[in-house]
């Protein structure tokens, strides 16, 4: 069996024994108030590392797909150019990071190293990273008014996709090693021996805190077959796109989006470098050619492919999952309330009570 | 950490200018080579309707259709100078480098086309991408039926690659038929838009085992495909390559997703029975 018991104090052993393997390891914080995030532990600030918390704004994306990431440079000398790609990434590991971002990660593996080509640069910062999952059981503290990660079915408790996994049980913990590197941790004398009874506190635990989600749909499933069946009328994203202020947010804190542009800058004497920047759907901009010619210049029609792109059954079959992971982002940042909660239950009120009464589309 | 990647396919290939003609104003045609010569070896494999991702460095990069035919020896791309990129490819002189990667996209299926008539429709610089497939099915005559090119710009002074077109106006087994909506001094040909050409006399567009290539501004698209399903055109045999803003050509970087597809892996050719079902204006 994979798993194993650690002490309560032993807990932050785990941060130590990453660091000494030469992880930069990256956990949560809390700042002042309601904010927390992501920072790199030193010996100053690890005590301070925290398990129970608000997931924070900023998803751990942004260690396998910053925001802004040099590809390559330029040196022109003597009339002649030499490219170098920059290949560097750091070895790395994220502790306490939630469920959904497990799920988002993954989404984004299955992205950016599936299809016909694979991204170098993803797969490069994504093979030295590794993942200690905590699982969210505080409903005061880690379960937000907006996650709705049960019905993403990403959480609380990631199945896989983690190297190692923690629970927590009260006195101690339950972790479960999800890859090799994981289960190689637990060598360490901090990890002893898990019982059945572990597993079952551990079952029953999960159990109740599924229980303790506070924003919750059965409207999901229909949406993706709606959304996937161009059912949804023309009229419901108009709806949407009035509320829209065309912000970008909710796809800059959103783990599962991908999209980025590239711009070269200049980085020195005859020297240039190429970055990737985050980029959105969300902005007008975003379908503009050259010329002029935007092809999806209204508002609504860029929330519509917002929308289909994380839904559509299509792209579901292609990455293995939804684009969409539950972790209410983007209901906590979207001043216009057009989260994906709202816009499911915004569909649920405009579509046909019966769908099969529904104008047929191919 | 510092590692080498495989097969990073974002890295440009460096190129060199050789050459640059006018073909009509703000329209040129660069002619290049690879650095490399294994490079420039593999490149010319590229099938008709594929496309390159064309670098000019501490400008940025953009998509560029590929007007040559892999059945000739020279690589060129043919540029309208439309945006700061475009205008700084403009800028270059020969012996001037820059960065190249591809070929990209799926390209006509013309092995699939084996047997059949070819009728080719183009407006204005929409010529550029078919200018691959004429000259690729005149370099493989016998495989085809008839080949019927339609070809219209504004005035006559914007007909593009206008030493191909004579050529293929006096070249056996090809017709050629030209248009220009306004004439200006010397012009003796036929004036309309581009489908006026299939109703003029004498011409007769074969419409069974035909496949009708169309590319051109989207006002010109609209109205022939329109022409072309009341001559009974089924829409599958009605393909046409699309434009999008892209910057990664590799399916990655999103801003070419239409519908299901990705334009630059699952396009830029689609038949128009397709293009309808993406469901987004051309």
């Amino acid at each position: 069996m994979r798993a194993r018991i650690v002490a309560r104090p032993n807990v932050l052993k785990i941060v130590d024994l990453l660091r000494q393997q030469g992880h930069e390891v990256v956990a949560p914080f809390c700042d002042r108030g309601r904010d927390t995030y992501f920072d790199v532990v030193t010996n100053e600030n690890r005590d301070r590392v925290q398990i129970h918390l608000a997931n924070p704004f900023y998803p751990p994306k942004r260690f396998v797909f910053p925001q802004i990431e040099r590809l390559l440079t330029v040196q022109r000398h003597d009339g002649h150019l030499a490219i170098q790609p920059i290949t560097r990434a750091p070895k790395r590991a994220l502790f306490g990071i939630r469920s959904c971002d497990v799920a988002g990660i993954w989404h984004l593996d299955r992205f950016y190293l599936g299809g016909k080509y694979r991204d170098e640069y993803y797969a490069n910062r994504r093979r030295n990273l590794f993942l200690v999952n905590v699982v969210c059981t505080d409903p005061d503290r880690d379960i937000g008014e907006e996650c709705f990660c049960v019905c993403a079915d990403t959480g609380p408790a990631a199945r896989e996709h983690f190297d190692l996994q923690l629970t927590d049980l009260g006195d101690e913990f339950m972790a479960v090693a999800g890859s090799a590197a994981g289960e190689a941790l637990f060598s360490d004398p901090i990890f002893a021996p898990a019982t059945a009874a572990h597993v079952e506190q551990r079952r029953a635990l999960l159990e109740a805190v599924r229980k303790r989600f506070k924003t919750t749909t059965s409207w999901f499933s229909a949406t993706v077959r709606y959304v996937s069946q161009g059912q949804i009328l023309e009229a419901t994203w108009e709806q949407v796109g009035r509320r829209c202020l065309e912000c970008g947010g909710c796809t800059f804190i959103c783990p599962a989006c991908t999209c980025f542009t590239v711009s070269d800058r200049p980085a020195g004497p005859g020297q240039i470098e190429r970055v990737r920047i985050w980029d959105s759907c969300a902005l007008a901009g975003f379908t503009r050619m050259a010329g002029g010619f935007n092809p999806r210049r209204a508002v609504h029609d860029r929330r519509n492919r917002r929308f289909f792109r994380k839904l559509a059954h299509y792209f579901i079959q292609r990455e293995l999952s939804m684009a969409c992971v539950g972790c209410g982002r983007c209901v906590a940042v979207c001043h216009g309330d057009i989260g994906m909660p709202s816009v499911v239950e915004m569909i649920r009120r405009a579509t046909a009570p019966h769908p099969a009464s529904a104008p047929a589309q191919p | 950490m510092n590692a080498q990647f495989q097969d990073n396919i974002y890295l440009p290939r460096l190129a060199v200018l050789d050459r640059v003609t006018d073909d009509i104003p703000e329209v040129k045609t660069f002619y290049w080579h690879f650095e490399d010569e294994a490079e420039q070896k593999r490149f010319g494999r590229f099938r008709p309707g594929q496309f390159a991702q064309v670098s000019v460095f501490g400008v940025g990069e953009f998509p560029a259709s590929l007007p040559p035919s892999p059945t000739e020896a020279a690589t060129f791309f043919t540029i309208r100078r439309v945006g700061s990129c475009t205008a700084a490819l403009h800028q270059l002189r020969p012996g001037d480098r820059f960065g190249v990667r591809g070929p990209y996209g799926n390209g006509f299926p013309m092995e699939a086309y084996h047997g059949k008539n070819l009728v080719f429709v183009a407006g204005g610089i929409g010529l550029i991408p078919l200018r691959s497939c004429i000259v690729y099915a005149l370099a493989h005559r016998q495989q085809y039926g008839r080949l019927q090119i339609f070809y219209g710009a504004k005035t006559p002074g914007e007909l593009m690659y206008l030493p191909d077109l004579r050529r293929w106006e006096q070249t056996a087994g090809v017709e050629c038929f030209l248009t220009v909506d306004r004439a200006t001094d010397g012009w003796t040909g036929h004036v309309g838009v581009v489908g006026s050409l299939f109703k003029k006399p004498g011409v007769h567009v074969p419409v069974d085992n035909t496949v009708a290539f169309v590319c051109g501004p989207p006002v010109m698209f609209r109205f022939v495909i329109r022409d072309l399903l009341a001559m009974g055109f089924a829409e599958e045999a009605i393909v046409s390559t699309l434009e999008r803003y892209m910057k990664c050509g590799v399916g990655k970087c999103g801003h070419c997703c239409i519908g299901v597809a990705y334009v630059c892996v699952d396009g830029p050719v689609f038949t128009y029975r397709q293009i309808k079902q993406l469901g987004e204006d051309i």
